[in-house]
């Protein structure tokens, strides 16, 4: 039994993880805290619904178009919302992602109606037995797609030259700037990846479950993930998608589902309390 | 002269307002759904519960700059005291009214206790953090005192007048948003306001002139969160059956919102949010399908998407206010008042 | 080769958030390759007038009202800070500014971005090759080195986009006399080397003074005084204010 709900929790927390890298990639790179990452993600479920069923695209196809689409409407978030917004204080930075996520969702049920929609991609099914463990295909894959996200991303933001500026101006805005960096062009761009990291996890999300704006809750448990994690730092976001995913798994196996909720936002009052900076991140000097 | 005049006007309106929206009559001549707005006494009764809220989210988020998304969880917290008090320990309507503001008063203090740890997006995230647990236990009261369907509140009675109908709501709720507001704004008016606005503005000025500002961030979030908290027992008794599912994020999150249309800072700016997002359904719809400005197709299906239509309408509305009036609407007035008297 | 200065501001003024003037009416020029020192007390607003030419007022709440700054002739009043960069200018911030978590050669890699892979190549070799104790520590995380090497990595950062100009604000602030010493004769070298201009901020004027051709003083805002620096430097105002009593001769 509990290698069951482990097993499904580590793999179900990796994708969970895509989706905290994603939120944390932003803000890390543009200090915003994306309260719209959830609704982001159930974007990507529905993107994933028009390629594949208006659009008749195959698989991969459906994967490109979602990851384009994603791209183009993060780098258009941050321009048109995010951007006019530079240097305000906390309030409007927040509330913007919230106005954000509003404007979402209704979209997506002025697009596509209010119900869910059944994603059905032509992903590996069936299941495997090891040992005592049931895992299914589907699980995997979406963990394996997830990773391998996770790692082109690392890979991305350690040796290339845009991952380099953008790091540089999430350590020091202000130098990044005085150096020649364009900042909104980065700015954008961690957007754009942040966006594209919701919707892949939304498209698995979708598949496992049902595309609606439903998932937005799963997506909104991101945010104990990173804070628990460690807001600054890109392996807390993935580590804390994981325990996200292992404590939901646990507590809805063993206790009921609505024991998530306490199991997760217990801990991360706890953690606010007591080492706010996350389990990985760095203690911010002055004021938290 | 003129002051005392409009006042009087105002007042008298407020007075005649629910039996024009009860009978659809002004003086006697019928008047049309569109003059009215579109508006029902059960709407205007619920938008006085939601000025309560937002003055009091006014108070602690544009006047003392504390951010909470916490504001929905207090509600909760107001209908459960009230429902306990009343249910479990048999108290009078005005009775469990205290317990629930009293509740709330202690249950501000245990939520503003983080802040003297944390500070801005942190402490966001403390109070969502304590949404999800305040009606996690609601959900948990409600299962094991009453029923999964809903709290049953008992009779609002007072002194054996019983409140049973939307008139009398009315005249129950509107002295006591009047109360709410001028007791608010008098606060602002005296010392400890002044300090709180000054702590807002620039918390280590305010320290170094001798504020206590840690004290004064656990008076002002247990004030708030009383008076949200009555709120939410008198919205929890006016509908009389609550549960645990009504009280969402959404709903924090919607009070923030109207804080931030009606304008940060000031009451008269929470008044003016909660007023818009009463209004902006009736007008928008009823605009648009009596002035016939689009196609029938379009019209029917604005119709039909009603509610996403609001809510898109409300979340661009907030977005655009942010970046260009970031003072909401209030400001707005302001601004264009001073411009007159240049 | 374009005549005239390399650097010309005319007019300049400037304010913050609407209302504080910082900057009033300033002339000031740089040749090619000429040093020019900016003095003035704290808070004359000499940082300011550095944020002002290289187009990071607006970061900081503040506009350019009046005047025009001019770089080879380019208008560049109001240009975005990364254009402005590209065009050739670059910054030794107050403070360093280095990014703490990047490597030094990392932190350079970002200083040459805005150039080809080839010449930031070069370029950073060349700047190895000036501070060898940073070519010691490429690996190592900036945050870690002391106050110099940081100075020499916030130099060696600003040099590797192969600027035309530098702007270097209070070099010698929070370091050792010796190490300030050592940094100023690479200074020398690198006007040797690359033929770079600079402009000198400095509230220790005596320094600034002795590595630079022209000097301006700037008070509340306002220069109060220009000219070479043996004239700036033999001046009463600067004797009295900034280098000591009447009676010690300043150089």
């Amino acid at each position: 039994m509990l290698m069951q709900f482990a097993a499904s929790g580590f793999l179900l927390g990796s994708v969970y993880g895509l989706i905290a890298l994603g939120f944390a990639v932003i803000y890390k790179a543009t200090r915003v805290f994306n309260f719209a990452q959830g609704m982001l993600m159930a974007v990507g479920a529905y993107l994933a619904v028009t390629g594949s069923v208006a659009l008749h695209l195959p698989v991969l196809g459906t994967f490109a178009f979602v990851i384009l689409s994603a791209a183009v409407l993060g780098a258009l978030i941050q321009t048109v919302l995010i951007r006019p917004l530079a240097g305000r204080p906390l309030l409007p930075m927040v509330m913007i992602t919230i106005a954000l996520s509003i404007i979402l969702r209704a979209s997506i049920e002025l697009i596509y109606g209010g119900g869910g929609r059944t994603l059905n991609l032509a992903l590996p099914s069936g299941s495997v037995l090891i040992g005592p463990v049931r895992i299914s295909a589907i699980h995997v894959t979406a963990a394996a797609v997830s990773w391998l996200c996770m790692g082109l991303f690392m890979a991305f933001f350690r040796f290339s030259k845009a991952g380099l500026l953008m790091r540089a101006t999430a350590d020091s805005h202000e130098a990044a700037v005085l150096s020649g960096v364009n900042a909104n062009r980065i700015n954008a761009l961690a957007w754009a990846l942040g966006t594209v990291l919701a919707a892949i996890g939304g498209l698995f999300l979708g598949q496992l479950q049902l595309a609606s704006v439903e998932l937005e809750a799963i997506g909104l448990l991101a945010l104990p993930a990173v804070v628990i994690g460690g807001l600054q730092s890109i392996p807390g976001a993935i580590i804390g998608g994981l325990l996200v995913g292992l404590i939901e798994q646990l507590a809805s196996g063993y206790i009921s589902p609505k024991a998530r909720d306490i199991f997760i936002y217990v801990p991360l009052l706890l953690i606010l309390l007591v080492r706010p900076w996350g389990l990985l991140g760095e203690r911010e000097l002055g004021r938290v | 002269m003129r002051r005392i005049l409009r006042w009087s006007l105002f007042a008298a309106f407020l007075v005649y307002l629910p039996f024009v929206l009860n009978s659809r009559m002004v003086f006697g001549y019928r008047v049309g759904n569109m003059a009215l707005l579109n508006l029902g006494l059960a709407q205007v009764d619920l938008m006085l519960v939601s000025i309560i809220g937002a003055v009091s989210l006014n108070f602690l988020t544009g006047c003392a700059g504390l951010i909470s998304v916490g504001h929905a969880a207090f509600f909760a917290l107001g209908a459960m005291a009230a429902a306990a008090a009343g249910q479990q320990l048999g108290l009078p309507f005005v009775a469990t009214l205290v317990a629930a503001t009293l509740a709330g008063a202690l249950a501000g203090v245990v939520a503003g206790l983080p802040s003297l740890r944390v500070r801005g997006l942190y402490f966001v995230l403390s109070t969502m953090a304590l949404h999800f647990i305040v009606v996690f236990s609601f959900a948990e009261y409600q299962y094991a005192f009453h029923d999964v369907a809903g709290v049953t509140m008992g009779d609002a009675t007072i002194l054996g007048y019983e409140l049973d109908s939307n008139v009398k709501w009315y005249f129950f709720l509107l002295p006591i948003v009047v109360l709410v507001c001028a007791m608010l704004q008098s606060v602002l008016r005296h010392r400890e306001g002044r300090a709180m606005l000054a702590m807002r503005d620039h918390e280590l000025a305010a320290a170094s002139a001798g504020i206590d500002v840690r004290v004064l961030r656990l008076k002002v979030f247990a004030f708030s969160s009383a008076i949200a908290s009555l709120a939410g027992a008198l919205q929890a008794y006016y509908l009389t059956t609550v549960s645990a599912e009504i009280f969402t994020l959404d709903n924090a999150i919607h009070f923030v919102a109207m804080i931030i249309v009606g304008g940060m800072g000031s009451i008269m700016g929470g008044v003016a949010g909660a007023v818009v997002w009463l209004l902006l359904p009736s007008v928008l719809v009823g605009t648009v399908v009596e002035m016939k400005m689009l196609p029938g197709t379009l019209t029917q299906f604005l119709v039909s998407h009603q509610p996403q239509v609001v809510n898109l309408t409300f979340g661009v509305l907030v977005a655009v206010l942010l970046i260009r009036a970031p003072g909401g609407l209030a400001g707005l007035y302001d601004d264009l008042m001073r411009r007159r008297r240049v | 080769m374009t005549a005239g200065p390399l650097i010309e501001l005319r007019g300049l003024s400037a304010c913050y958030g609407g209302k504080a003037i910082v900057l009033r009416d300033v002339d000031l020029s740089i040749p090619a390759g000429g040093m020019v020192a900016l003095l003035g007390a704290n808070g004359a607003g000499k940082t300011s007038l550095i944020r002002a030419i290289s187009g990071l007022l607006p970061l900081h709440h503040g506009a350019i009202t009046a005047g025009s700054v001019r770089i080879g002739g380019t208008e560049i009043t109001g240009l975005g800070p990364d254009r402005i960069v590209r065009l050739g200018l670059a910054q030794v911030p107050e403070g360093r500014m280095v990014f703490r978590h990047l490597t030094v050669e990392e932190n350079l890699r970002v200083g040459a971005a805005v150039i080809s892979r080839a010449q930031g190549d070069q370029r950073i070799a060349a700047v190895y090759e000036l501070f060898p104790r940073l070519a010691e520590r490429r690996r190592q995380a900036a945050g870690l080195m002391s106050g110099g090497e940081q100075q020499m990595l916030a130099l060696g950062r600003a040099l590797a986009s192969a600027p035309r100009v530098l702007l270097i604000d209070e070099l010698s602030l929070g370091l050792a006399p010796i190490i300030v010493k050592s940094i100023y004769d690479q200074l020398r070298q690198v006007r040797a080397a690359f033929g770079t201009a600079m402009l000198v901020v400095e509230q220790n004027a005596r320094l600034a003074l002795e590595i630079c051709d022209t000097a301006h003083v700037l008070e509340r805002g306002a220069i109060v005084l220009s000219g070479t620096a043996d004239a700036v430097a033999g001046s009463e105002r600067m004797r009295e204010s900034y280098l000591g009593t009447k009676a010690e001769s300043a150089l």
